[in-house]
């Protein structure tokens, strides 16, 4: 009688299973590191603004900034905040006006960009006339300037709050990075539930570790210095702030319920 | 009704048999007598509890609502999914990528104001059918209306609104409205499409030919409504135009208001209720003789529901309340909020009018009745069986005398009311009526005390039905030639016998509407109109307070005008009304502006001095400089202007109403001249046109209002006339399967439905549904205006029947002899009375009488349960309060807390850790008060909240099959046990309850449904994956299952591929809403076929709430997005407490009664609070748990409804106490305190045993609850 079943078919089980449990063990453990926002999201980083054929025509495509930044098929650099909030050490409230009273920070409307892109007002030989002249097409058409949306909540997540966020003492850099270092904006934290209830069960307990005087969140390089300095077990750099007196007189309640987010 | 959530100590005995049940109910409610006592029922059917009932309300959504598709399932859904997967396509794949979203930011300024995602809200006003107005504030985000609410500046609305007010932003976003003008050449059918240019030019020409004959030919058919600035420019046309024919006209309007205070007073006169004057109550009676005053119809209603539910809200035993009779053919809401109803047809209510006016002629001492006094004693108004002899006297005589009862006798004679009653009468009378009732308010001493009067404009008093009739008469004999309909739709609406239609070719006509309209399509000229949220203009209110209004939002369709601005372009050809015209924004000086009309003949009739006609917002500013006199400069003015628009509210104060001296000799004239004519009979029907839920079909293409139950009916997207079961029994119009004992068939089928009758006015014949309505007068058949719309767009086309058809022009709202004969078949009609329906109904809603409430309301008497209880446990050794008590005392039968889950904040089951906070007990703890003594049934709440939250309509055919979506209900209940005559009719608005101990939460499978810290039971969208599991478990009924993408899709729509679809689908005669638009029901088509939403129709939505798509379960959650807004807005304003008030639901915002109180439970003074409204009402003895013994601890309560009846009609219930309803209740254990305390262990296990249902037998047992 010939053999059908050898006799190492009795490892067979055991081989497959080990397969199996390893395959399996691979499946969920890529899906756990890969399918997630972290892995997804983070870093997602499309080229601003998103203009219109007629804003794009003036550009003059000779002298890229930042090369690769640029918009596909031409050399058109972008807008930068590494200059704006970086190197001209702009307040992000000048353009993002009315983040203390409305949930959302504001992206600026024409006549802030025009304001000191206007002709008159920049000297071309810092600014090229034609990196912006977008800006003067889009003001003397009344047409606005499209930007792409980088900071995309998941669905079902009514608004982020920008408002009790910054009451709080909640740094633009706990969220959105270092921003004033980024030539162009991309996403610096997984915006995910996970990510936003990390914070929120933390607050309660360690509260210098996410919240800086209100007055310094715009202040993106001295809050992360200041955060670098508290993880590591160092006195920070707001001499007499008291994260514990802050939550206590604002009387802080970070929500973990469902109802805070999703309606 | 299975036993275990009933008292267990009535199931000792065993099960009784239905009929042994039922009888036991009929008993009860003999014996009491009370409104409290008697079985509630909210249909026909429940009353007879057939199995096909049980069935129905056993079912966690009736036969029908959770199948996908209607009969021919399989084949139909292959054809669907193959024609989808056909016409999907590689290209509609989605790819992997990341969404490419844009933000696009203001272009060149940010509007004064405007801060991007913040709420703006705006001041201004909305003009109402009958001749009133609303002062709103409309809510607007980035510059775009989403929600309208009441101006609480305004004296009409003191911060609420109507049905119509909170609907009005659907309309302005409506897909189907006239977007440009057209014209139509004679000879064409065709329409050809123009521009506000052509027609200015084309009418400068036109109207030059009338300037010779001062405008003889020329007609204006315009719709009626109080607005001084239209009033200026019809000045204005008339002065170019002086022999021209100006028609005020609406078509679901009496004329007999008017004509009878023309006889009274001489002159027509608005009428200023006033029931109460600083908490006190000045209307101690009040007689509706079928006068619906409480209706959305009514002019004054805001003012008329504020008032009178401050004189019915009791909250101490010492509170004194009015008493309310009403006497109506239909059903009204005004009807159902009646201490006493009779219920008689409108000839019949004439006869009771004399009769009464006799009884209290005859008792009035003193008074003055000149004439009328001898020809009252004389006339002999024809009795009848259908008025109950002691009804005339019995009213006169609490009309007259305030009497005191003691034991159901009067103690002592009582002693003479003066001017502490009211009469009004209603639109279906004759004027002579009308008359003598102002003359009764004359001998009462009302006038100038509960009621007073205002002069009424001649275009508010103008007849309508004659005007037209005369109007029709001259274009048919060539004496107008010229047509202009400003927001009328004759075509339509003008009664049968005018064949308005054909005289309408006859003539050259331009019609100005917003919505498509009948008219517009069949007018030479179709103009598009600007709606009110989008021009400008002004109001005056039924109080005579003037409002701007302001728009909104540039017309959506621009160039749109209003009808001012037409108005303008014809009394001025020359005007600089349009866009391009350089003269409107011209400087003062400047060649365009000194521009003289130089052709115009009529023009320089007009005086030097008249300012050139420009753009709505001088002609308002114009007529508010004039209105205001010159007292005030131009900076003076500028100022008042400016405040008046951010008031929205003019500074000019409204003329005070006036007493006024009543004619009694010309009042007696007409009364001598009074026809009675033989009472209805099942062969000669009365018949009374009452304007619908659309009003006169204006609203038609309004889905809100189409799927806002209709009320006494609760009937949706139709109009069936509407008959009492006795005169249907009589007629033979009752559905086919109808019996008298299997009453249930008629609805419970999948697709209820009325029978199909021929009914015939004067000669004329229309096929139409019949619907039965419990407590409506016999023989009389009532005929809702407004549906039958065939041009009116995808909403309204095709919806109902159009009752117009069988109107003349001679009859105004009724009609006499009128004959219904069965037709063959029947017709399918959607009514939301049975859905969701309650265990335990016979607690559900609550009434006593007040004296029962004096007797036992006072809270030494009860002591009131403490709030909170650690455990939630069993509760029989608590105090029970005097609303408990009256409910039989259930929550001593609460069970344990059995859940085997913890609850997160009560930690139930674990118990309280040591040391531990009680639950809840941080603020704010949300709760709702809902008080059924002043709920008047309006709907204002379910629109308001479908406004705020984004909830979609779903047509009729879904609402067939229960699936309408609105998140609060307004459940009608009627009680008694005699079909025909209803002991009384409740309502009861149902939102979710937010359970402390949801019994949702505890069977998601998902967590979707989860608990908050402030005690709101919170629905996670993204979470739920549509088990409906929390549906099923919901005792309230009161989660909404998006069973298709309702809120993402457009409705009844356009669907891409349709003709592919409509190859494999052919037209199988859909009942839903829209029969020309939606052969097939178009929910069944697969999402991806389905057109989305248009980017006008989403401009409607909120942006701070989801829009959700299909799958996924919803429900109210009160306004969450407001409260979180508020939390944050009192953060960033350093507020510790939240003041009361500081946030409001959107149905509370609305309720025009006051009925519904939201606010924080633990804001008590005591607490170091502001002390909220709601905690008030929570710890009043009237508040009670809707199923509070289920142990649900429900934050929404309700407030027992307190009935005031006169004695000497019905016996006031003074122990309303112990059990009632269809199960029998051996006497004895029941005492003042309410249900005798019961051992736990005995308890459950009675439940167990007599429920006889394993299941729970067995869940307890897994508990370890019994052994």
């Amino acid at each position: 009688m010939s053999v059908i079943f050898g006799k190492w078919m009795n490892t067979l089980p055991t081989v497959a299973a080990a397969v199996g449990l390893g395959g399996f063990v691979t499946v969920v453990g890529g899906f756990w590191y890969w399918a997630t926002p972290k892995f997804w999201q983070v870093g997602y980083m499309p080229h601003q603004p998103a203009l219109t054929e007629m804003q794009l025509a003036g550009i003059d495509a000779a002298k890229p900034l930042n090369p690769g930044m640029g918009l596909p098929g031409t050399q058109f650099p972008g807008f930068s905040h590494q200059i704006h909030a970086g190197k001209l050490g702009m307040d992000c409230r000048y353009c993002h006006t009315k983040v203390e009273l409305s949930p959302e920070a504001n992206i600026p409307n024409v006549a802030t960009c025009y304001g000191c892109h206007a002709e008159t007002h920049v000297d071309e030989a810092i600014v090229g006339a034609s990196k912006v002249q977008f800006v003067r097409t889009a003001y003397e058409h009344d047409e606005s300037i499209n930007w792409r949306r980088v900071h995309k909540l998941p669905d079902y997540v009514r608004n982020f709050p920008h408002n009790i966020h910054v009451k709080a003492g909640v740094s633009c850099f706990s969220c959105h990075g270092q921003i004033t270092a980024m030539p162009v904006v991309y996403q610096h934290e997984p915006l995910s539930m996970g990510w936003c209830l990390d914070c929120h069960r933390d607050i309660p307990v360690n509260p210098g570790k996410h919240l800086v005087p209100p007055d310094k969140v715009t202040q993106l390089v001295a809050v992360e210095q200041h955060f670098s300095k508290v993880q590591a077990g160092q006195p920070g750099d707001f001499p007499g702030f008291d994260a514990r007196r802050l939550y206590e007189s604002l009387r802080m309640n970070p929500p973990d319920n469902c109802g805070a987010c999703h309606y | 009704m299975s036993a275990h959530d009933q008292c267990p100590s009535s199931v000792k005995k065993g099960k009784p048999g239905k009929a042994a049940l039922a009888a036991e109910a009929r008993r009860l409610s003999r014996v009491s007598g009370g409104a409290s006592a008697a079985p509630a029922w909210r249909s026909l059917e429940e009353v007879a509890d057939t199995p096909e009932f049980r069935d129905l309300v056993e079912r966690e959504f009736p036969a029908g609502a959770s199948e996908l598709l209607e009969p021919a399932t399989r084949r139909t859904f292959l054809q669907i999914m193959g024609a989808s997967i056909a016409l999907a396509g590689a290209a509609t794949i989605p790819g992997c990528r990341r969404p490419d979203h844009k933000i696009m930011p203001y272009a060149a300024q940010v509007p004064e104001q405007v801060i991007p995602g913040k709420r703006l809200y705006y001041a201004t006003s909305m003009s109402l059918p009958g001749g009133g107005a609303e002062g709103l504030l409309v809510e607007t985000h980035e510059g775009r209306p989403t929600k309208v609410e009441g101006n609480p500046l305004h004296p009409t609305n003191r911060g609420k609104s109507g049905v119509w007010a909170q609907a009005s932003v659907l309309s302005l976003y409506d897909p189907d409205r006239l977007k440009y003008p057209s014209f139509l050449l004679k000879g064409e059918t065709a329409r050809r499409p123009a521009t506000w240019d052509d027609f200015k030019a084309w009418s400068k020409e036109h109207f030059e030919h009338y300037d010779r004959a001062q405008g003889q030919g020329l007609a204006l058919l315009v719709d009626k409504k109080s607005s001084p600035s239209r009033d200026a420019m019809r000045d204005r046309l008339l002065k170019r135009f002086p022999r021209a024919m100006w028609v005020p006209y609406d078509a679901a309007d009496s004329e007999t208001p008017a004509a009878g205070s023309a006889i009274a007073f001489g002159a027509p006169v608005r009428e200023q209720l006033s029931l109460v004057e600083a908490g006190r109550i000045k209307a101690k009676v009040i007689v509706s003789l079928d006068r619906d005053f409480l209706d959305q119809a009514d002019p004054a209603n805001l003012i008329h529901q504020r008032e009178w539910a401050a004189t019915r809200r009791v909250l101490t035993t010492q509170d004194e309340m009015s008493r309310l009779y009403v006497v109506e053919s239909g059903m009204s809401n005004t009807g159902a909020c009646a201490d006493h109803r009779l219920r008689l047809a409108p000839s019949r209510i004439e006869a009771f009018a004399v009769m009464l006016a006799r009884a209290v002629a005859h008792k009035t001492q003193g008074a003055s009745w000149g004439p009328l006094q001898n020809l009252l004693a004389g006339m002999q108004a024809p009795a009848g069986a259908d008025i109950p002899p002691q009804w005339a006297e019995a009213v006169a005589e609490d009309l007259v005398l305030a009497k005191h009862y003691q034991d159901g006798k009067p103690a002592g004679t009582g002693t003479y009311r003066a001017g502490e009653t009211l009469l009004v009468a209603g639109p279906t009378l004759s004027p002579a009526i009308h008359a003598l009732v102002h003359a009764m308010n004359a001998a009462l001493g009302n006038i100038g005390k509960t009621v007073s009067y205002l002069p009424m404009s001649p275009e508010l008093a103008a007849p309508s039905a004659r005007g037209l009739a005369q109007l029709a008469q001259a274009m048919d004999s060539g004496a107008v030639t010229t047509l202009v309909c400003l927001n009328t739709n004759p075509v339509y609406d003008a009664p049968a016998d005018l064949g308005f239609a054909q005289k309408l070719a006859k003539v050259t006509s331009i019609c100005l509407s917003t919505p498509a309209t009948e008219t517009a399509a069949a007018s030479g000229w179709s103009l598009n109109g600007a709606c009110e949220l989008e021009a400008w203009g002004d109001t005056m209110s039924w109080d005579g307070a003037i409002a701007p209004i302001q728009p909104m939002i540039a017309p959506i369709y621009d160039p749109a005008r209003s009808d001012l601005e037409l108005l303008a372009i014809i009394a001025d050809p020359n005007a600089a009304i349009l866009g391009g015209d350089a003269a409107a924004t011209a400087p003062a000086g400047s060649p365009a502006a000194v521009a003289q009309p130089a052709a115009a003949q009529g023009a320089t009739q007009a005086p030097r001095t008249t300012p050139r006609v420009d753009d709505g917002y001088t002609i308002v500013r114009q007529a508010w400089r004039a209105m205001m006199g010159g007292g005030t400069g131009e900076a003076g003015f500028e100022k008042a202007w400016k405040r008046a628009l951010h008031d929205g509210l003019s500074p000019i104060p409204p003329q005070q109403p006036e007493a006024r001296q009543v004619n009694l000799d010309a009042v007696a004239d007409a009364i001598s001249r009074l026809q009675f004519g033989a009472p209805p009979s099942a062969a000669a029907l009365e018949a009374v046109f009452a304007p619908g839920m659309v009003y006169d079909g204006r609203f038609a293409n309004n889905g809100w209002l189409q799927e806002l139950p209709q009320p006494g009916t609760r009937v949706v997207w139709d109009n069936p006339a509407l008959v009492s079961p006795a005169t249907a029994r009589a007629l033979g119009v009752l559905p086919d399967n109808w019996s008298d004992t299997r009453t249930s068939q008629m609805y419970t089928r999948k697709f209820p439905s009325g029978q199909r009758a021929t009914i015939t006015v004067g000669g004329r014949t229309l096929e139409m549904a019949v619907w039965i309505l419990p407590g409506m007068a016999d023989h009389t058949v009532i005929l809702p205006l407004g549906y039958g719309r065939q041009i009116a767009g995808r909403v309204g086309d095709g919806v109902g029947f159009n009752t117009y058809l069988l109107r003349d022009s001679q009859t105004g709202l009724t009609a006499r002899g009128v004959t219904a004969a069965r037709a063959d078949g029947e017709y399918p009609v959607s009514s939301t009375q049975a859905h969701w329906t309650l265990e335990g109904r016979t607690t559900i809603s609550r009434a006593v009488d007040l004296l029962a409430w004096q007797k036992h309301g006072d809270p030494a008497k009860n002591p009131t349960e403490p709030p909170a209880d650690p455990l939630y446990g069993h509760k029989a050794d608590l105090p029970i309060n005097f609303a408990e008590k009256v409910g039989g005392g259930e929550l001593s039968h609460t069970p344990p807390n059995v859940s085997i889950y913890p609850h997160p904040f009560t930690g139930t089951r674990t118990g309280i850790p040591a040391g531990a906070a009680m639950p809840f007990s941080k603020g704010p703890q949300w709760g709702m008060s809902i008080d059924l003594s002043t709920c008047t049934g309006c709907g204002a709440c379910t629109i308001a909240c479908q406004a705020e939250n984004n909830i979609p309509i779903v047509g009729k055919k879904e609402v067939a099959k229960n699936r309408e979506m609105h998140w609060i209900r307004v459940d009608r209940y009627f009680t008694g046990d005699d079909l025909n005559e209803p002991a009384a009719i409740l309502h009861q608005p149902v939102p979710c309850m937010q359970c402390e101990n949801a019994p949702c939460e505890t069977v998601c499978p998902v967590n979707a449904t989860v608990h908050g810290p402030e005690g709101l039971n919170y629905q996670a969208y993204n979470r739920c994956i549509g088990t409906r599991y929390c549906e099923n478990n919901c005792p309230y009924k009161v989660r909404r299952f998006n069973f298709f993408d309702y809120g993402v899709k457009k409705f009844n729509g356009d669907y891409v591929g349709k003709e592919a679809l409509e190859s494999v689908l052919p037209d199988r005669g859909g009942i839903t809403g829209s029969g020309r638009h939606n052969k097939l029901n178009p929910n069944l088509i697969p999402p991806r076929l389905r057109e989305k939403l248009s980017e006008i129709e989403k401009m409607q939505k909120n942006p701070d709430v989801t829009v959700r798509s299909r799958g996924v379960m919803e429900k109210c959650t009160y306004c969450i997005q407001r409260l979180n807004e508020a939390r944050i807005e009192m953060k960033l304003h350093d507020l510790n407490v939240m003041p009361d008030g500081f946030v409001q639901t959107a149905c509370q915002q609305a309720c025009p009664t006051d009925a519904i109180v939201f606010g924080d439970r633990l804001d008590a003074a005591s607490n170091g609070g502001t002390g909220s409204r709601v905690r008030q009402m929570q710890e009043s003895q009237r508040t009670y748990q809707l199923l509070g013994y289920l142990n649900t601890r429900p934050r929404t309560t309700y407030m027992v409804r307190v009935a005031n009846p006169n004695p000497a009609l019905r016996r006031p219930e003074e122990d309303p106490f112990g059990h009632h309803g269809v199960h029998g209740h051996e006497g004895g254990g029941h005492d003042d305190q309410g249900h005798s305390a019961i051992d736990r262990s005995t308890f459950i296990r009675e439940q167990a045993r007599g429920a006889l249902d394993k299941g729970y037998a067995l869940s307890l047992r897994v508990l370890g609850a019994i052994s």
